[in-house]
């Protein structure tokens, strides 16, 4: 009850302060902070009911919250890893359910997908983690790679980070010796959602309560996401963010110096244009109207710089990995 | 002899193709339409055909062609003549022929019906729109009426079948309302998308086979094999429209919709069934082609305006339909009107303005008699009836259970039947 009570305050800051953020980076700072006392909150909650955490452990968190770049409203996607017995596992999804509850009770909806620590899947042992992931990798079907590139936007928003850092290391390691799956990443990133028509004329949804709108998560964000991602696991480079992938790895590919810069614009237009939007879904979308002539010309550049981007990346691994 | 016996053979034939037009209309319906409404709108095609043939016997064949005035005709109820004339068709093979395209003209007006009227509401407006509607404008156009003498040109149906039809679909929609799910509060709107694409593309290949009766037998005989020149026409203007449907909508929207290219083909044909006969092969190609363009921004328009529209017949048999009776007023040439003495050559054609003006004429005063008598008639039936729409409850469940009380496909509710067997 007073854990209920108190998630029941975190909700009203929430909505006392979400519209105080005045940029895509403090929104998602803020983000994490809020996100935080919740987790702070389920534990408390938990360790009063069930005993101390039993083994070292880390919360970490996967998609758009993982990348830093959630919008105003935000789905849940997180994990747990820990370093403990198999027995432990029980205590940890529990943990997950009370975490889920926390944040749906202060404004973050479950994950349709699942994609919750209050599931078998993304609640693991390090061990387990690790066959997983690498269980992922030698399937290497559609579903298993997505699952993967889901995980692998993932960063640590509470907990020890050495362990999150031992499951990728531990992917990385298994690439290097199975290089042919970039082709398979490749394929499975490797779809962009026109933004366009052949008239040049930006292409809303047809039907649905989303009618009359721009979808600028698929059309537009998603090939950044998708090119720094193939790039990120290339050069073994952990972070998750699309923006930090850009600037740890633009030494190696000068061209990302420039997308750099769209790419933060891009996210700063995301922010603007969605400050209003009236749920979740509504994030994913810009209403058509809502745009001026030149935020239209901006849009159709900054999808036309993200599939130069992506097709940029994916020369530079097919031809990296032709000399192989 | 022998050629007279051949037209009655070919117009035959044409008679069996036209009324397995329904086959297709039946895959098209049911597969534009839910799950859970597919056993109710087939098996209703087949008993509002019945109805309207038993009309068309009594009164419908008698209003269109009997012996009377401008507006109706008045005699000739409940045919059945059995002389054979040794020029022309045999009155029973004209009276089959003709009572096809009636069959036709009902099942689409039941376009504007779908997944939400009664049961009884069809089977009271089939015997309506057979008796008052349909023969109404059929006679105007081909009976002798007023717009005959005018010289309207119709080769086969595109006011008097199509968008007498598709008349009747409209006052139907706008007074059942749209149904439940279609339209968000905020205005927009939801695709209650068909349950079977592989119907509704079977249907659009049965409906094409079917057109080469429905146009081609409306040559009314094989001297000369023109029929073959109407079939030619008619294959080049839905090819036409099925490549200009897929083109614009995957030039507007990115994508190349399935239903949109098989409304461009069913356009293409509705649109040459007025000029098939009239056209040169190239203007079947035009006119096929707007057909297929213009049926894809009517969907759109009723689908903005809130006109819920679930087979496309208001785009593929109303918009077309108009777009059809008019092209003959642009492409008709001279040999094939003034020298069939039907009308005059259009307005590409050195006939000026004259027949272009007759083709608008008859599609207003076609098109407004159809609806405005549909919409009398549903109002009245609205009244008298207690409502043509089923309940919420019945709408949710579907017409196969709500009135019919089995399934479409029993399957889907396997555990209730479990359930009932213990």
């Amino acid at each position: 009850m007073t854990s209920d009570m108190n998630y029941e305050a975190i909700h009203l800051m929430r909505k006392q302060e979400i519209h105080k953020q005045t940029t895509s980076e403090h929104l998602n700072q803020w983000h994490d902070e809020l996100m935080k006392r919740v987790v702070h909150l389920a534990i408390e909650k938990v360790e009063a009911e069930q005993g101390r955490i039993p083994a070292p452990f880390a919360f970490f968190v996967m998609g758009s919250a993982g990348r830093r770049e959630q919008s105003i409203w935000s789905d849940q996607d997180h994990g747990i890893v820990f370093d403990g017995k198999k027995e432990h596992k029980r205590y940890f999804l529990r943990l997950g359910k009370e975490i889920v509850t926390g944040l749906e009770l202060t404004g973050y909806q479950r994950c349709d997908g699942k994609v919750m620590a209050s599931e078998s899947m993304w609640t693991q042992t390090l061990a387990s983690w690790s066959e997983q992931v690498i269980g992922w990798l030698e399937q290497a079907s559609w579903q298993s790679l997505r699952h993967f590139s889901t995980f692998f936007d993932s960063r640590v928003l509470i907990g020890q980070k050495n362990l999150l850092a031992k499951v990728k290391v531990t992917t990385f390691c298994y690439l290097e010796n199975h290089r042919q799956l970039y082709n398979r990443f490749i394929d499975n990133f490797d779809f962009i959602r026109k933004g366009t028509n052949i008239f040049g004329k930006l292409l809303t949804e047809q039907s649905g309560p989303m009618s009359g709108r721009v979808p600028i998560k698929t059309t537009t964000i998603l090939p950044y996401v998708n090119a720094m991602r193939l790039l990120a696991l290339h050069h073994q480079e952990s972070r998750a963010s699309t923006l930090q992938r850009m600037q740890e790895l633009k030494t190696k590919y000068t061209f990302l110096q420039e997308y750099e810069a769209i790419y933060h614009q891009l996210m700063e237009f995301r922010f603007v244009h969605t400050k209003a939007a009236e749920n979740y879904d509504a994030v994913h979308y810009i209403p058509l109207h809502q745009l001026s002539k030149d935020d239209k010309k901006e849009l159709k550049q900054f999808m036309k710089s993200g599939s130069e981007l992506f097709q940029l990346a994916k020369e530079a691994i097919e031809t990296e990995c032709s000399k192989w | 002899m022998e050629t007279v016996l051949m037209d009655n053979v070919w117009v035959i034939i044409g008679t069996f193709l036209v009324l397995l037009m329904l086959g297709g209309f039946i895959l098209l319906e049911a597969g534009s339409t839910r799950m859970k409404n597919a056993g109710h709108i087939a098996g209703k095609t087949i008993f509002t055909a019945g109805i309207g043939s038993l009309v068309f016997w009594a009164v419908g064949y008698g209003f269109i062609y009997g012996d009377g005035n401008w507006f109706i005709g008045l005699s000739n109820f409940f045919y059945g003549d059995t002389s054979f004339s040794e020029e022309g068709l045999s009155p029973a093979v004209d009276f089959m022929f003709q009572m096809m395209f009636a069959l036709i003209a009902l099942t689409i007006a039941f376009g504007g019906f779908a997944e939400r009227a009664k049961l009884s509401a069809y089977v009271v407006f089939a015997v309506l729109f057979s008796a008052i509607v349909y023969p109404v404008v059929a006679h105007w156009i081909w009976g002798g009426g007023w717009l005959a003498d005018h010289g309207k040109q119709d080769f086969a149906g595109s006011t008097v079948v199509h968008l007498t039809g598709a008349m009747a679909a409209l006052a139907a929609t706008i007074i059942l309302k749209p149904r439940i799910g279609k339209y968000n509060k905020n205005g927009s709107t939801n695709n209650l998308a068909g349950h079977n694409q592989v119907y509704t593309a079977l249907a659009v290949l049965l409906l094409w086979v079917g057109w080469f009766g429905f146009n081609g037998a409306s040559t009314f005989g094989v001297s000369e094999a023109f029929f073959g020149y109407v079939i030619l026409n008619t294959q080049l203007a839905a090819a036409a429209g099925a490549l200009a449907a897929m083109f614009t909508v995957w030039a507007i929207t990115g994508k190349a919709d399935v239903p949109t290219t098989l409304n461009g083909a069913l356009a293409g044909l509705v649109a040459i069934t007025a000029s098939c006969g009239f056209v040169e092969p190239w203007a079947a190609v035009v006119i096929g082609a707007i057909g297929g363009i213009i049926v894809y921004g009517s969907m759109r328009f009723f689908d903005r305006a809130r006109i819920d529209d679930p087979i496309f017949a208001l785009s593929v048999h109303g918009t077309v339909g108009v777009w059809g009776t008019i092209s003959t007023g642009f492409f008709a040439t001279e040999s094939l009107s003034i020298g069939a003495d039907w009308g005059l050559p259009g307005l590409f054609y050195g006939g000026g303005l004259e027949q272009l003006m007759v083709q608008i004429l008859g599609v207003v005063a076609s098109g407004a008699y159809a609806f405005i008598a549909s919409f009398i008639i549903l109002k009245v039936m609205d009244k008298v009836m207690g409502g043509l729409r089923v309940t919420e409850e019945e709408e949710i469940i579907g017409l196969d259970l709500s009135e019919h009380g089995s399934y479409g496909y029993p399957e889907n509710i396997s555990p209730l039947n479990e359930q009932q067997a213990k």
